[in-house]
């Protein structure tokens, strides 16, 4: 028990299929997030990111039939195939969700109070006052001014960043193991972004809580997280240590998005770099590496057959890249 | 609030006053002379200096300015004059009726409310499935389908078929039950509607993604997420279902035999009893600024996005 991680995906697969069409957002990725441990998931808009952690603990939009595929086991439970009673018992309780937009995540008619306090009712068998209580010390411990008045108020009285606060207060209310933040910054002021990365990477620290970031800001990545998958177009392109991957990437698709980060040097009106091409759709399987159309090194075995994940030199980081694998063996 | 309150009044007093000019304008240019059916009515010979001398002694000869002034005066005083047809006070009339239509308003309110409360979650519960559609059928039914005409089905199937209610009278609770339930059946289907469209929209909303991942059931995410979200809305649909009920009293009281303000209204047109028509006019328009009224408060009181702009 104590040697198995907290969150271990492996092949994980995704469908999604609507009355009209049939997508595969995700596409046989594996990770695993130990406690304590923050793992970062990056990748563009679509790259599957968001439905990889949402679709195994039923957060879908209702109308899509979800069909998974994989493993993946949370607290030594496997999640596939559990039913939606029992996944619910989990979700809130023993994981946290922070979402991207503060000011439509919280219910604009009911007060911060009880949003927070509903989850301490529900989860850990308070009385409306304890739970009432359990509020007041969740909302000083993600650092809000005059808390007893908060709690009263409702959140459209509230600026983006205490709301995001109030995000969080909530997702802990049921003392989770396990955050998962899907983009928890990126609707936020660029000055309240810092504060709310600080203040959640503090508070998975204090209360030893694991945490998965899916992110596309390389400096989110870099200040707070353990590990990283980098996703493109529903698989995982690089995987390992956030200080191995981030100054020594070797998946093409990872140092091109490490070389769009402006620099300092560069001149000021200089143009930004991008990745040249677009990212494919989500339709169609492809037969070999997703990303070979936009990569500079591609070789005709980049679209023969699908690279696989493949460990580096020291076994750290893995790879699906065959340029940069040549001669190496899958694990 | 208490701002928000008199400035609503002060609104709603020029308003009416702007109704009572309509009123009137509209009242004098319909065709035919009371004088007319009056000197008919007093079994005299309708010669031409008979009806005028009719005309003279009820005032129909003055300017209409001048009636209108008279009228006015009278009515911010209570008097609303004297019924051509009875010649009774129509103020000694009114507060009677007031009770009959009240109580079948209020009634049906209320029967509307439950039943689109109940019908729209049905739907809401079992989106696309067979309660949906139960519920929208049975709202498709009963907003399409004429009030004279869901009466009489009432009357028949539940008075002369089965017998359960009385068809018609004013005695307790027992011979209320079918004017209430005719005068909510439109209003529950298009109410029903209201609730379930405005739940399905809440559903897919964010701040139920966060309840969802709260873990909160389906039922708790329905009635502690949704419906606080789509209360405004319903009051105000609501209200306006309200306002509109006291057109249905007018068909539905004389269907009943109920002598409340619509019966009223219906047998002064029928007279050209302008006293009675412009009285029961302005209750209409007051009732319904003061149901307007009613539900910007209620609005007010549930959603505290527009509480704070006026607190």
């Amino acid at each position: 028990m104590h040697d198995e991680p907290l969150l271990s995906v492996s092949n994980l697969t995704v469908d999604l299929l609507t009355a009209k069409s049939a997508i595969r957002p995700v596409d046989g990725v594996s990770y695993t997030v130990r406690q304590g441990e923050c793992l970062a998931i990056v990748g563009e808009s679509g790259s599957g990111k968001t439905v990889m952690n949402f679709a195994p603990l039923g957060l879908m939009p209702t109308g899509v039939t979800t069909s998974l595929s994989g493993s993946v086991r949370f607290g030594g439970r496997e999640l596939i195939g559990l039913p939606e009673p029992e996944i619910r018992k989990i979700r809130g309780k023993s994981i946290g969700f922070i979402f991207q937009d503060p000011m439509s995540a919280l219910n604009p008619v009911r007060r911060i109070g009880r949003q927070i306090a509903e989850m301490a009712e529900l989860h850990l068998n308070m009385t409306p006052r304890a739970a009432e209580a359990r509020a007041l010390e969740l909302v000083k411990l993600v650092g809000i001014s005059d808390p007893s008045a908060r709690l009263r108020q409702y959140p459209h009285e509230l600026s983006g960043g205490l709301r995001q606060r109030i995000v969080i207060a909530t997702a802990l209310a049921g003392e989770p193991k396990l955050l998962i933040a899907d983009e928890p910054t990126t609707a936020l002021d660029v000055t309240v972004q810092a504060q709310i990365l600080r203040l959640l990477k503090d508070l998975q620290r204090r209360l030893n809580m694991a945490m998965v970031l899916i992110t596309h800001d390389m400096g989110v990545v870099a200040g707070a997280a353990d590990n990283i998958v980098v996703m493109y177009a529903a698989r995982a392109a690089e995987r390992g240590p956030v200080d191995k991957v981030l100054v020594t990437p070797r998946h093409p698709y990872t140092r091109g998005l490490i070389n769009a980060i402006p620099k300092r040097e560069d001149p000021i009106g200089s143009q930004f770099r991008g990745l040249p091409g677009i990212p494919p759709t989500l339709g169609a399987p492809f037969k070999g590496c997703a990303f070979a159309p936009r990569c500079d090194f591609a070789v005709p075995t980049c679209t023969a057959s699908r690279p696989p994940l493949v460990p580096s030199a020291d076994g750290s980081v893995f790879v699906a890249c065959p340029v940069v694998n040549e001669g190496r063996a899958a694990a | 609030m208490i701002h928000f309150i008199s400035k609503r009044l002060k609104h709603s007093l020029v308003l009416l006053f702007l109704a009572s000019v309509v009123c009137f304008t509209l009242v004098v240019s319909a065709p035919g002379n009371v004088a007319v059916l009056i000197a008919e009515l007093r079994g005299a010979a309708s010669t031409p200096g008979y009806v005028e001398k009719v005309a003279e002694e009820i005032g129909l000869n003055k300017p209409l300015l001048m009636r209108y002034v008279d009228w006015l005066g009278d009515a911010v005083t209570g008097d609303f004059g004297i019924s051509y047809r009875t010649g009774q006070t129509v103020s000694a009339d009114l507060p009677q009726r007031m009770m009959v239509t009240g109580t079948l308003i209020a009634g049906s309110a209320v029967i509307a409310t439950l039943l689109s409360l109940l019908l729209g979650f049905l739907g809401a519960f079992w989106p696309y499935k067979l309660p949906d559609r139960v519920s929208r059928g049975l709202a498709l039914i009963g907003a399409s389908t004429p009030t004279f005409f869901v009466g009489a089905l009432m009357i028949y199937g539940f008075s002369v078929t089965f017998q359960l209610f009385p068809s018609f009278g004013f005695n307790g609770p027992v011979s209320w039950v079918l004017p209430w339930l005719t005068v909510a059946v439109l209003p529950a289907a298009v109410l029903s509607r209201v609730v379930r469209v405005g739940l399905e929209e809440a559903m897919t909303s964010p701040y139920v993604l966060t309840a969802k991942s709260k873990g909160l059931g389906r039922t708790a995410i329905l009635f502690r997420e949704a419906l606080p979200n789509i209360t405004p809305v319903f009051i105000n649909a609501l209200g306006t279902q309200v306002g509109l009920m006291t057109a249905t009293g007018i068909i539905v009281e004389p269907l009943f035999a109920w002598q409340g303000v619509g019966d009223y209204f219906l047998a002064g047109v029928r007279f050209r009893d302008f006293m009675v028509v412009q009285a029961c006019l302005l209750i209409f328009l007051a009732f319904f600024i003061v149901v307007n009224l009613i539900v910007d408060l209620a609005v007010l009181m549930t959603d505290p996005r527009i509480r704070r702009q006026w607190s």
